[in-house]
């Protein structure tokens, strides 16, 4: 990557150059939080604030994370130094994989074990604690956090796992927001 | 901190923001307590020349001088001083017999400011009042360290965005005058329509585009201008957020740096030891918002800030 574009990225993100995957990954979040919804903070300078700034801010954010993200991916230059995953994914799991549409939190239990990983390696790994995942694991739902966090989260998990982020998250978030609704209705 | 260190000069935080009842004066009295604590000589000064309170907060009904004396009887600012019963903490009371506080002179506004500077100690905070009056904002940017307090609300926001945006403006005014650019700023916002400006960084943009000169000036004052935040009053993990969130919009629409210095929890504690006039970090040392004050308190001295993260606070109870 250019080193202007490198620049650029950890800027959109608010970091200086030299921050780690976590903190890309947490400064993406919040941001993305606060400039896709409407809050106090942005509404109390909605004067300076239109929506095509807003929406532009948002695309730069993305696009940041997901280069950035990339990058750590490549060159593996996270300071703090986490490999690849360590585990090898083979034909016939790739195959399973690839055919599945529907990533309930006990399947994607099943694929982990499967590959041979425990959730502290994972937890390692992403920089996200253990207690998340256990909770997507379990479907926890009311336990887990703010759906934006939460998609993160598990992008970040199916990631690790070889999967198809989006489709996982996709799916996923799709069944915690029916859940969510119903508490809401007993509430 | 005076060992050795004989021409250190001493530093001046102004703590201000805009909406009143955010808590200023309570953090201004706060955050010195706590500088002496460790070892330091402050000032207080209150510049709340139309509601000084200062002088409750830190213990004392009737302070034997005030700012009268400097405005009126021409006693000099160090000569008013007074003791409020806490080692090291001096104040400066606010509190005017009959001048109005907009009504000061201009030559007396720079006579004070000279002697503000002049004062021999290691810490100087000036707690100023509410709203975006001139001599606030003129008394704000006297300070190395900017603070505002602001609440989790959204009025509270509203007026702290004013505020730093008008400090900002006459910052940017002061400089460009010490430049012979008396009137720059004020034609664009006058001519804003025709360059189609809509925004504050908007007109920002536009003077660094009007020349290499103008834009070395801005360029200069941005990398330096900084804004710290106090966020106060605060009632959950979630409201925690709002600091951040609040130095993301600083950077991004109106273009300059903002540090978010710490949070200090909603504590009715506060309001009994005001209403008994107790200081509240010496009555209260090991609540939790005594050692929230420590900490933003050696954050803004070592120039540090608090990185929140969402996935922490999202949910969190206090
Ligand atoms: N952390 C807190 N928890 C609970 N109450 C608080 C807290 N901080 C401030 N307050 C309450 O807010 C009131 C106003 O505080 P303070 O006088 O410091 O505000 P101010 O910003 O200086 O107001 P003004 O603009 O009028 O000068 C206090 O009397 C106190 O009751
Ligand atoms: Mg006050």
């Amino acid at each position: 990557m250019p080193i202007e574009d490198y620049k650029k990225y950890f800027e959109a993100l608010e970091l200086s150059p030299d921050s780690q995957l976590s903190e890309v990954r947490n400064s993406y979040l919040h941001l993305k939080s606060l400039y896709s919804n409407d809050s106090i903070v942005t509404s109390a300078i909605a004067y300076e604030l239109s929506e095509e700034k807003r929406h532009d801010i948002v695309e730069q954010v993305e696009e940041a994370y997901t280069k950035l993200i990339d990058f750590f991916e490549n060159k593996g230059s996270d300071p703090a130094g986490s490999k690849k995953p360590s585990f090898v994914v083979g034909e016939e799991l790739k195959q399973y994989m690839s055919g599945m549409t529907s990533f309930s939190g006990e399947l994607l239990r099943e694929i982990r074990e499967k590959l041979g990983v425990n959730l502290k390696d994972v937890a390692v790994f992403t920089k996200i604690r253990k207690q998340y995942f256990e909770d997507i694991e379990r479907e926890k739902f009311s336990s887990l956090p703010a759906e934006v966090y939460l998609k993160g989260y598990i992008m970040e998990y199916a990631r690790y796992l070889s999967l198809d982020p989006e489709k996982v998250a996709n799916d996923y978030i799709g069944r915690y927001r029916s859940a969510m609704k119903d508490k809401g209705k007993q509430d | 901190m005076n060992n050795g260190a004989q021409d250190k000069r001493c530093e001046i935080w102004a703590i201000g923001g805009g909406k009143g009842g955010t808590g200023k004066s309570f953090v201004t009295s706060s955050i010195g307590t706590h500088l002496a604590s460790k070892g330091n000589k402050v000032v207080l000064i209150d510049a709340d020349l139309g509601g000084a309170n200062l002088h409750t907060l830190l213990g004392v009904s009737k302070p034997r001088n005030s700012l009268t004396d400097f405005f009126e009887k021409k006693a000099s600012l160090k000569d008013i001083i007074v003791n409020c019963g806490i080692p090291d903490i001096g104040l400066v009371s606010g509190t005017l017999s009959s001048l109005d506080s907009e009504n000061i002179k201009y030559a007396q506004k720079l006579k004070l400011f000279r002697q503000i500077k002049a004062i021999d100690t290691d810490y100087i905070l000036i707690d100023l009042g509410a709203g975006s009056h001139n001599n606030t904002i003129d008394t704000f940017l006297l300070a190395d360290k900017m603070i505002v307090v602001t609440l989790p609300e959204i009025t509270a926001l509203e007026n702290m965005y004013h505020f730093i945006k008008n400090v900002f403006f006459r910052k940017l005014k002061i400089i460009l005058s010490a430049h012979g650019l008396k009137d720059v700023i004020q034609d664009v916002w006058k001519n804003r329509d025709a360059h189609g400006i809509k925004h504050l960084k908007d007109v920002v943009e536009h003077l660094m585009g009007t020349s290499v000169h103008i834009r070395d000036i801005i360029e200069n004052e941005l990398a330096t201008f900084r804004i710290h935040i106090v966020l106060n009053q605060v009632r959950s993990g979630r409201e925690i957020m709002v600091g951040a969130s609040v130095k993301s919009v600083c950077l991004k629409f109106l273009g300059f740096d903002a540090q978010y210095a710490g949070h200090i929890e909603y504590d009715e504690t506060v309001l009994r030891c005001i209403n008994k006039r107790l200081p509240f970090m010496l009555t209260h040392p090991f609540s939790h918002v005594a050692k929230e004050i420590s900490k933003l308190t050696e954050n803004l001295r070592d120039g540090r800030q608090i990185t929140v993260t969402a996935d922490k606070y999202a949910n969190r109870r206090l």
